[in-house]
């Protein structure tokens, strides 16, 4: 499968993940006109900072046995057999946040404008160019790589 | 090979998708009393009308057929032959199996309160039919008693108060839902509740029910003295696994079916998944141990670890609580105690000896999944010399080179 | 859940302060530092260009130059220019106001509180008028000629105010500033799109634009301010959150303009607005001080005890004093005045005046001051503040904090108050520097930041080292603010000075770190530098002087910091001003600035190993001193 492999070291913290993502979620948004402050402007990735460590990616691995997947009870969260991607379904999603509470990794999010659906990262839909946040790192900290599962 | 699955619930389900994913094969059988498969954390949003009984699936709607599943549905198990491989059903059939999964989850029960258990209006809140028959209940009843403010009964009533219903809830303990919650969060709740419509009774308890001529209770009478009127009552207080058919088969049971971490019981080839097991406590963990047995039954060699069971969330009214652990510790168990509030935002973290033993995060519950992982694994973060509430998953921040998979730094 | 805005505010060196600002229900920098912790680390090297429309460009491995072809050198000493031309700026303004103040109250024969400074001035300037009014108008007028000079003639009272060992360098290096306005402009150019690439010219127009700044922005400033409203003296005066009296109508004020406010803080206690005052139920109206106008009025509060009722808190401090709810109304006329407090406003009710359009708050009625209308000027504001005090007493809560800051904090130090307190020469502390019980002098200067540890944090933090190591310490701006609410600035502070520096502070009752106010006062730490200096016989370089600036937050220091590397001192600063991402600034800065000025920048954001480098400059100079 396709998965965003992050070199830490290379971050630098400008957030344009962060702005890249709100606008591949912003209906067409770029990133001149994306919305920064709407109260829908989510990002699905996070870019931390430790002293010692320095900048730290976190982004969805749409991991090998995803502990969201399984702990949803209401079948919003299936990992794709064939791109290996964790893929939401708003519609079924019945904001348990048992998700939230079970990605050990702090990726999920419950939404902050209405509490009634799952913040987390789609691929960018599998698009054939590639995720959002990946085009837009200027330090080449993400990359999508194949990895096998 | 044929494998069958006594129970259509998240361990059942999880058991016969992971089967079917690893050895598509494999016979796989379904047996389940309900009508159709649906997620009972789903049920109030069934029963406030929120969803149909379609949308409270948690599965495709062609998934039998799509998976080549044998799906028995409205089929109760009454019986099991442990010598001849089979399990008879209600309607007197029996089914072979070369592997059995009993996952028949739990049933509520009606404590013996005098009146209660005679009143035909008494439902509990635990499956499809429960919730079908409340719906028609709530076509005519205006007022609604709900024994138990757990999640459950917390769950029904805000169904029943949906369906604009006067909703009274009566619950022993001083707080609702008290497993979870401690008084400062619990209140919250309780708070948005009533600002709905809801009444609450707390340190209060059932002493009787009185029963009209057609066999309803009417009137509920409480330990206070407290007469409460009651056109349809909701009894949650709490379940049992459910393994009546089992009797005679002898297989190892205490309160519920035993199991190793293999989840295999005494017997071979008959695997326990989920409530029946009294080690799953929750959905999630209902859902692992559905995957492990059907990997175990399919020859894997994988162990059940997960039995951390503290663990929950709650959102009512848009306000979302996670909570794990020890959160109401007795002072004598010498726990550190840390709150940080505002008006957005209550968070609790219980310490002990540097290692978290629980936690509540009420409002903002975004990022918080790294807290569980560190009850579970009795992680030491006092080497982390920072404020508790700046903890973040970047704090144990380790990839995997190959995978790119996140590791824990520890 | 509580009413708190945030469970999540910054720390900061004062505790009570840091209590009290958790415990609030409005949003306030403190809050808002969560929400910006993580930082773009192009935007912290000073490598990011917005100059054209084919940027941003960014500096990175697979493109180490812009599309135009400018290196992160150029870049970053594009952007480092530009910054300090706006700082410059910044206190050009604030002179060219008070010169002209200065002017208009020259000629309308109005009152002039400080004469020994006017002498001062008319002896440097070698002005000769016999009528105090005419002189002091012709100092304005010969300030004002030089502001108003293009670049390419050079400012005439550089040579006056200079050290002359100083101006001669200056003269070598070829960074005598032109007129100070049109400098900024030339700095504001110079860094436009595809103009200057070469970053050493741009840093040495740094320099020039430093000269500008210190002698006119700052130590002018403050010498035209002393005529007009008095000279600072010693003495002990109330600070903190404590000072605002709920018995009274309080405006806070915000800025760097003392003198605009010279004769509203006269009118305010006459006996009319007073009886005003009484009408609506107060005893009167008092001015709270906060950011460096407070400062100054409390530099010169033994002229004002009256009106003023104590300085508050510095630039990150004035949400708090807002939030108390004590406050009726917020004059500003230059910064630091916060974006922050206009919601806070809002909800408290405060009625917000600018008086200059330079800090024009969104939400605030304009009312620029015009000198000759200042009489019904200040009638209306009265009459505004009374009508928001009526408004909103009794409607808003209260929530003061009586414990917070300290009664004793000693004020009111310049260089001519300290030489007078001295015995009116600086024999007796250069022998106490000579002999090692003064073992060097920091100026400890600039802004409160929220970055590098919290509020005041490195501030206080490097000071309690410095004083530990029988450094004493001067402090001019907003970190004078933070040092005295945590009573640093209290004679009690002696006992945390190291043995020898205590002991001199104890005899003489003074503390270890002396206030001289505003990040003006900046030229005044310049003052006693070069008469220490001049008495020794020596160039500044040479003594044992260290300046830091170690919470630094805007353009305006960044200039002040250009004036302390042309005056050759080393410079300390807790965090980088953004040109961490070329080597030539790196260099320049820290190895290559010892040969051209003998000043030398030093960034270290921990306390302990920065006072260690400190000790050790001073050391090294005293050693070449052979003291």
């Amino acid at each position: 499968m396709k998965r965003i492999i992050i070199d830490r070291e290379k971050c630098d913290g400008c957030l344009n993940c962060n702005i890249a993502c709100i606008s591949a979620h912003e209906e067409g948004s770029n990133f001149y006109t994306v919305n920064m402050l709407s109260p829908d402007a989510e990002t699905r990735n996070f870019i931390k900072f430790d002293a010692q460590k320095g900048y730290l990616p976190i982004f969805c691995r749409h991991c090998d046995e995803p502990e969201c997947v399984l702990s949803c009870m209401s079948g919003a969260l299936e990992k794709d057999p064939l791109t290996g991607h964790v893929q939401y379904d708003e519609s079924k999603c019945a904001a348990c946040y048992m998700c939230v509470m079970n990605c050990p990794y702090g990726v999920l999010k419950p939404d902050k404008r209405t509490r009634t659906k799952v913040i987390k990262c789609d691929f960018c839909d599998d698009k054939v160019d590639g995720p959002s946040c990946v085009k837009a790192c200027p330090k080449k900290a993400i990359e999508v790589k194949e990895v096998s599962l | 090979m044929k494998i069958v699955i006594i129970g259509a619930s998240a361990a059942g389900i999880s058991a016969a998708k992971t089967i079917k994913a690893s050895e598509p094969d494999t016979e796989v059988v379904i047996i389940a009393k309900e009508d159709r498969v649906h997620s009972r954390c789903m049920l109030h949003k069934f029963l406030g009308h929120e969803r149909d009984v379609k949308g409270i699936s948690f599965i495709a709607d062609d998934f039998f057929e799509t998976s080549g599943i044998t799906w028995l549905n409205n089929t109760t198990v009454i019986g099991l032959d442990t010598q001849k491989k089979t399990v008879k059903t209600h309607d007197n059939q029996d089914i072979s199996y070369d592997k059995l999964l009993i996952a028949s989850g739990a049933s509520y029960f009606i404590p013996p309160i005098p009146g209660l258990r005679e009143s035909k209006n008494v439902y509990g809140f635990r499956d499809l039919k429960d919730a079908q028959l409340l719906d028609s209940e709530c076509n005519t009843a205006k007022n609604a008693v709900v024994i138990g403010a757990g999640l459950v009964g917390m769950d029904a009533a805000v169904a029943m108060m949906e369906r604009g219903l006067k909703v009274t809830v009566i619950e022993m303990t001083d707080a609702v839902m008290s497993l979870q919650l401690d008084q400062k969060s619990a209140q919250a709740y309780q708070q948005r509740f009533e600002e709905h419509g809801a009444a609450f009774i707390l340190n209060d308890k059932v002493v009787s029910v009185d029963v009209d001529e057609v066999g309803r209770g009417k009137a509920i009478h409480l330990a206070s003295g407290k007469v409460v009127p009651a056109d349809v009552i909701v009894i949650a207080a709490g379940v049992r696994p459910a393994f009546g058919f089992i009797t005679g088969s002898g297989i190892d049971t205490n309160h519920a079916i035993l199991v190793g971490d293999d989840l295999q019981t005494n017997i071979d080839d008959i695997y326990a998944a989920g409530d029946v097991t009294g080690i799953a406590g929750i959905w999630p963990n209902a859902m692992k141990q559905g995957r492990i047995a059907a990997l175990n039954m399919l020859g894997e060699k994988r162990s059940y670890e997960d039995r951390y069971a503290l663990k929950n969330t709650v959102n009512f009214f848009g306000l979302t609580t996670l909570s794990l652990g020890n959160i109401n510790p007795e002072p004598e168990e010498n726990c550190e105690i840390f709150i940080c509030e505002d008006r957005h935002n209550y968070q609790k973290v219980v310490l002990k000896n540097g290692v978290v033993q629980g936690v509540i995060i009420q409002g903002n519950i975004g990022g918080t999944g790294f807290w569980q992982y560190l009850i579970k694994n009795k992680i030491d973060i006092s080497g982390k010399n920072k404020d508790v509430f700046g903890l973040s998953y970047a704090d144990f921040y380790d990839q995997d080179q190959q995978t790119g998979e996140y590791r824990y730094a520890v | 859940m509580n009413t708190n805005f945030s469970c999540k505010t910054c720390a900061s060196a004062d505790q009570k302060l840091e209590t009290f600002i958790s415990n609030l229900s409005v949003d306030t920098s403190h809050h808002r530092m969560e929400g910006q912790s993580v930082k773009c680390g192009f935007g912290l090297q000073g490598i990011c260009c917005r100059l054209c429309s084919n940027g941003p460009c960014r500096i990175t491995p697979d493109g180490p130059k812009g599309v135009c072809g400018a290196t992160a050198d150029t870049i970053v000493a594009r952007n480092f220019l530009r910054a300090v031309s706006a700082g410059s700026g910044c206190y050009i303004h604030i002179v060219e106001n008070t010169a002209l103040m200065l002017k208009k109250t020259a000629a309308s024969k109005g009152v002039l509180k400080g004469k020994v400074a006017l002498a001062k001035l008319a002896e440097i300037f070698a002005v000769d008028e016999a009528d105090e009014h005419v002189r002091a108008e012709k100092i304005a007028d010969m300030v004002l000629a030089d502001l108003y000079k293009p670049d390419y003639v050079k400012m005439e009272l550089v040579e006056k105010m200079a050290y002359k060992p100083r101006f001669d360098r200056w003269k070598e290096l070829g960074i005598l500033p032109g007129g100070a306005k049109s400098e900024v402009f030339a700095g504001v150019v110079k860094t436009s799109t595809n103009l200057n690439s070469d970053p050493v010219d741009m840093y040495l127009n740094c320099l020039k634009l430093g000269i500008s700044t210190g002698l006119y922005g700052l130590t002018l400033t403050n010498l035209l301010n002393d005529v007009m409203l008095g000279e600072p003296s010693i003495r002990l005066a109330p600070v903190g959150l404590r000072v605002i009296d709920t018995d009274y109508i309080n405006i806070m004020i915000t800025g760097h303009q003392h003198s605009i406010f010279a004769y509203l803080q006269d009118r305010l206690i006459q006996d009319d607005v007073i009886e005003k005052a009484k009408a609506v139920g107060a005893k009167g109206f008092k001015l709270v001080g906060c950011t460096c106008v407070g400062q100054d009025l409390q530099l010169r509060g033994e002229h004002y005890q009256e009106v003023f009722n104590g300085h508050a808190g510095n630039n990150f401090t004035s949400e708090a004093i807002l939030a108390t709810g004590a406050i009726d109304a917020v004059l500003s006329e230059f910064n630091c005045t916060l974006p922050g407090i206009e919601p806070i406003c809002d909800e408290l009710k405060i009625k917000q005046i600018c008086l200059d359009d330079v800090a024009k708050k969104a939400n605030a009625e304009m009312k620029p001051f015009v000198f000759e209308e200042k009489e019904s000027q200040s009638n209306d504001i009265i009459d505004s503040v009374i009508e928001a005090y009526q408004a909103r007493r009794g409607v808003v809560a209260l929530n003061m904090d009586a414990d917070h800051g300290n009664d004793d904090t000693l004020t009111g130090v310049s260089e001519g108050s300290l030489k007078s307190f001295l015995g009116g020469t600086w024999k007796p502390l250069i022998d106490l520097i000579v002999k090692g019980e003064i073992k060097g002098i920091a100026g400890v200067v600039g802004c409160s930041s929220l970055t590098a540890g919290g509020h005041d944090v490195l501030t206080v933090n490097l000071v309690k080292e410095l004083i530990a190591k029988d450094i004493l310490v001067l402090s001019a701006g907003c970190s004078s603010g933070g040092l005295e609410n945590v009573g640093l600035m209290s004679p009690s502070a002696a006992s945390q000075a190291g043995s020898k520096l205590r002991a001199v502070c104890e005899s003489l009752g003074i503390p270890p770190v002396l206030n001289f106010g505003p990040c003006l006062a900046i030229g005044r730490l310049e003052l006693v530098a070069t008469e220490l200096a001049e008495a020794i016989g020596v160039d500044l370089p040479q003594l044992p002087l260290v300046l830091s600036a170690p919470q630094w937050l805007e353009e305006q220091a960044l200039a002040d910091g250009a004036f302390g590397l042309a005056l050759g001192l080393p410079l300390h600063l807790g965090l980088p001003p953004f040109v961490t991402g070329s080597p030539v600034a790196v260099q320049v800065f820290t190895q290559d600035m010892l040969n051209l000025t003998g000043g030398q920048l030093i960034i270290d954001d921990n306390a302990q190993s920065a006072a260690q480098t400190l000790d050790a400059i001073i050391e090294k100079k005293r050693k070449e001193l052979n003291i």
